[in-house]
């Protein structure tokens, strides 16, 4: 893995990302998103975790879109006047 | 990682409160209306959950208030927008938009740790631009925002699963 020591003469650098706390953030992790797990060499570069940490929290996004799209043509169904609509109903808009 | 079922819990309860209340404000809602009524109560929710001062709970609750007054705003979508950016003006910890861009020497740039600390540095402003109140988080906590920020989600995502796949299930059963 290349060398993150910044060189003195880059000025206006803004404080990065440790090896520190991305080690910690991968083995936070390591259970959720498998992507993380090394491979070959056993060592998984910066790039890569931060990468699948955001396509992780993007999936998340989405999942609670879609869900959130089910969840109001649920509660829409007006015209059902099934029992199990109006149970439904009941519990999440009374 | 914590208990992650009283996360659950917790959540479940703000939440469907939070329904509620959205529900006896405006009846009748449309489609769209409801969805985002749903969104807004659900990040509610999480962001109240453990009480914890993280910045990306406190950016969450800033913006759904603001959500919420633009979805009872009629006026025209201009004025979202100005609503949103003297948000991010006032926020003392705020970065100019417009970076410094340091030059480097042609032989400097393809040099391999340079492209590499290009790409961690390209992939820490996507993670930041997708945290709430990200923006405005310097390294030293983005790490631990992310942590808690993904356990809150992931709650949230498994109540709202199992709630929207078991009130289909009951509402629609599958032929036996």
């Amino acid at each position: 893995m290349s060398s993150r020591r910044s060189r003195s003469r880059q000025s206006g650098a803004s404080s990065e990302i440790t090896d520190a706390q991305i080690t910690d953030l991968v083995a936070k992790l390591l259970r959720l998103i498998p992507e993380l797990r090394p491979s070959r060499s056993g060592k998984v570069s910066a790039a890569k975790v931060l990468q699948e940490t955001c396509n992780y929290i993007k999936n998340l996004h989405r999942e609670v879109d879609d869900l959130s799209d089910r969840l109001s043509q649920l509660l829409a169904t007006t015209d059902s006047n099934s029992a199990q609509a109006a149970i439904i109903r009941s519990l999440l808009m009374k | 990682m914590r208990n992650l079922s009283s996360l659950k819990q917790e959540f479940l309860r703000k939440w469907i409160k939070g329904l509620r209340k959205y529900n006896s404000q405006k009846k009748n809602m449309n489609l769209l209306e409801r969805k985002k009524a749903i969104k807004l109560s659900a990040d509610l929710a999480m962001a109240s959950t453990r009480n914890k001062a993280t910045l990306w709970r406190k950016a969450l609750v800033a913006k759904t208030s603001i959500d919420e007054s633009n979805k009872n705003d009629i006026s025209t979508s201009s004025q979202p927008k100005k609503i949103r950016k003297k948000l991010t003006n006032s926020s003392p910890l705020c970065r100019k938009r417009r970076r410094i861009r340091t030059v480097y020497k042609a032989k400097e740039r393809v040099e391999a740790s340079f492209i590499a600390k290009k790409m961690v540095q390209k992939r820490t402003r996507k993670l930041k631009s997708l945290l709430p109140g990200g923006k405005s988080m310097d390294e030293a906590c983005l790490v631990d925002e992310t942590l808690d920020y993904i356990e809150s989600l992931r709650a949230q995502v498994e109540v709202m699963r199992c709630l929207v796949t078991a009130s289909e299930l009951f509402i629609n059963p599958s032929p036996p």
